[in-house]
């Protein structure tokens, strides 16, 4: 059935017409003033304008555009007398008709525009429902984007309110949700203002619906209507909802993967859901779910994480009272031990002084083994302090060369320093340094039997000419530019290839039988590679088993190390 | 003879260094907590102050703050023993005017070495 408009002041015309078309399936009306057709278009719209350009009462070229405006399919006929014209208004005309047109073609020409608009206003139907789906499947996908960015369970529920708003622009959603602070929350997200009564309305029917999904078994959770802590989003917080929301369209689904179950979801809507609706709403429901699912692995391990640095702490300050309380009565024996030997309580037989010496001796080594430990335990709190000044790594080694000399003679050990003259000077803490060379030098000469040797070598090198040794490999490949390399080259027992690394790892001492024999905490080389890098160097080491074992690290010069040039400007 | 005051809350190692300082000729006068030991720093004005650093009630780093700051007592040289335990940690930093640290379990020798640099100075 078509709706035609005649627009026309010739009372002759208007009846012509009306016995041409005023009969099923057809309408006919007739008028000739600009508010009444105004009126019929917001009415009425009808299907076909036909406009007698002739007409004195209105405006042909306002009135023409005011209905393309507002009905962009409505086809219009022009009635004219035959003569051309050269109108504005002639390309919003669909069609012409001449006043000696015969009625069998006005009618033909009025059932063909018929038809056109017929099949515009599918072709628009169909074009506008397919910009609907592509709008909803934009926001399926920014909203599945958004999902996958974010591993916080409020985030993830705003977004899949957002969502559901953007494709079903829904009136209120009610959400259970059990991913807060371990209790449930009711999530409320509504257009308009609620008022209490409505509130608890809601409330009770969330409650509701959640312990309907357990018919048969016990709910995860137990809800109290009184305990459900309630958060509002309200869009106009000016008018409020009343109870007419009950009679709202609504659909209800559970959030849940497999046997994770997080919560449940009611939506209203004033206008009933379609069925693409209600796939909307249950894949974007179920997208949530394995994010929020990892949202929650993802807060267990910070939990977890939380937990172990509280014990690494718990552990450090144990580390540090204990080492402290068992320095201060290892202050009496070294004492009493030091005053018998010293023969001011009378001279002491032969084993007797053998016996002092034995416990003086394992008193040092107690008081190094608890120093080891209270140093390393410093440096992995970052408590350490180190004291930069410029200096020369010449003073260093021939510092530890001499207080090792003796020990070294006592071992028949050859002890050799091979180094390389005028040596640029690096920002360091003299001290530590000494400390790491000590440690890399008594570890040389534990492991070195009678009659070898070993060398301590200092040399400027590039990093390009450092060496290669792939159990170092990423630490090599970081170094760039020229490095004070000191090398502590022994022709002890070496180590095997497997233990390299292992050597640097704390509290790991290679081959158990070994240790035993040789003593020590296994901290030394741990301590060193931690103080070599507070100075941006690098500690490693070469070695063939039976053969020897060379151990290096590589300082860098200050002017090159921009790290090192902070700190010195800082300390000035 | 020159008057050493010895200031330690362990007994034992009071014990130990006032038996070798003597040996030494040096008269040493002990204190076994803070209070006491500032107490007996005014009333005897020893000529070097052996202080430990923590102890209860008044910790070594306060006492030698209050001497140093002192026109009386300031020239009193301190060394200062510490066990670098983690409440000392927290008071470094702090100024204290201490003329000598030393690490616990010190040696002996090291102590009586460094008690005669300040003291037989003149000589």
């Amino acid at each position: 059935m078509g709706i035609v408009l005649l627009i026309s002041e010739n009372e002759e015309l208007i009846n012509h017409y009306k016995n041409l078309l005023d009969k099923k399936p057809n309408k006919y009306t007739a008028c000739c003033n600009d508010t009444s057709i105004l009126d019929l278009i917001e009415v009425e719209p009808p299907d076909i304008f036909i406009l007698d350009e002739s007409i004195t009462t209105i405006n042909c070229d306002f009135t023409i555009k005011k209905i393309k405006s507002r009905l962009e399919n409505a086809q219009i006929i022009l009635i004219t007398d035959g003569q051309e014209t050269k109108q504005d208004y002639n390309k919003y005309i669909n069609g012409y008709i001449n006043t000696e047109f015969p009625d069998e073609l006005i009618t033909s020409i009025i059932n063909s525009h018929l038809k056109t608009k017929e099949k515009l206003e599918l072709l628009s139907g169909k074009n506008k429902d397919l910009a609907d789906s592509l709008y909803r499947l934009n926001v399926l996908y920014s909203t599945s984007s958004q999902f996958a960015g974010t591993l916080n369970t409020k985030e993830l529920l705003t977004y899949m309110t957002e969502g559901l708003d953007k494709s079903l622009s829904f009136d209120l959603t009610c959400t259970i949700s059990f991913g807060f602070e371990n209790e449930p929350v009711l999530l409320i997200n509504s257009l308009y203002d609620i008022s209490e009564e409505l509130m608890s309305a809601l409330k009770l029917r969330a409650i509701l619906n959640y312990k309907s999904l357990f018919e048969n078994s016990k709910p995860p959770f137990d809800i109290n209507d009184k305990e459900l802590k309630i958060i509002k989003n309200i869009k106009n917080p000016n008018t409020k909802f009343n109870f007419t929301i009950f009679q709202y369209d609504n659909m209800f689904a559970p959030i849940d993967l497999g046997d994770n179950f997080f919560g449940c979801i009611e939506i209203f809507k004033e206008k009933p859901f379609t069925t693409d609706d209600a796939t909307y709403f249950q894949t974007i429901v179920q997208q949530v779910s394995l994010p929020l699912k990892s949202a929650g692995l993802y807060k267990e391990i910070i939990e977890k994480n939380e937990e172990l640095e509280k014990l690494e702490r718990v552990k450090s300050e144990f580390i540090s009272i204990v080492s402290h309380e068992l320095r201060t009565p290892l202050t009496p024996i070294k004492n009493a031990l030091s005053i018998l030997s010293s023969g001011r309580c009378g001279i002491l037989g032969e084993s007797a002084q053998k016996f002092i010496d034995m416990a003086k001796r394992n008193v040092e080594n107690l008081t190094n083994i608890i120093n080891d430990i209270l140093d390393i335990n410093k440096i992995e709190a970052g408590k350490m302090d180190f004291n930069y000044r410029l200096m020369n790594i010449h003073s260093v080694i021939e510092n530890v060369r001499s207080n090792f000399d003796c020990v070294a003679k006592e071992n028949e050990i050859t002890f050799n320093t091979q180094e390389q003259e005028n040596l640029p000077e690096i920002y360091a803490d003299s001290q530590r340094l000494g400390q790491v060379l000590t440690n890399l030098v008594s570890n040389a000469i534990k492991f070195t039997p009678k009659g070898k040797q070993i060398t301590i070598k200092s040399e400027l090198k590039n990093s390009t000419d450092i060496g290669y040794n792939k159990h170092f490999e990423t630490e090599l490949n970081n170094l760039s530019g020229n490095y004070i390399v000191v090398s502590v080259i022994d022709e002890g027992i070496g180590i095997k290839e497997e233990n390299l690394l292992k050597a640097f790892d704390k509290f790991t001492q290679i081959e158990n039988s070994l240790s035993r024999k040789v003593g020590g905490t296994g901290l030394g080389l741990p301590i060193a590679k931690q103080l070599i890098k507070a100075h941006k160097g690098t500690i490693w080491c070469d070695s063939e088993e039976n053969k020897g074992s060379s151990f290096y690290f590589a300082l860098p010069i200050s002017s090159e190390c921009k790290e090192c040039q902070t700190i010195q400007k800082e300390l000035l | 003879m020159k008057k050493i005051l010895i200031v330690d809350d362990e007994q034992d190692i009071v014990e130990s260094l006032k038996f070798v300082l003597e040996n030494y000729d040096y008269t040493c006068y002990c204190a076994y907590n803070g209070e006491d030991g500032l107490k007996l720093a005014r009333e005897i004005v020893p000529d070097l102050i052996i202080l430990d650093v923590m102890m209860p009630r008044i910790n070594g780093f306060k006492i030698s703050r209050l001497l140093k700051f002192d026109a009386k007592y300031k020239n009193i040289p301190i060394l200062m023993v510490t066990a670098r335990s983690q409440e000392e940690d927290k008071l470094i930093g702090e100024e204290t005017g201490a003329d000598e640290y030393i690490t616990k379990p010190f040696d002996l020798d090291d102590v009586v070495k460094i008690v005669k640099k300040y003291l037989e100075k003149e000589n």
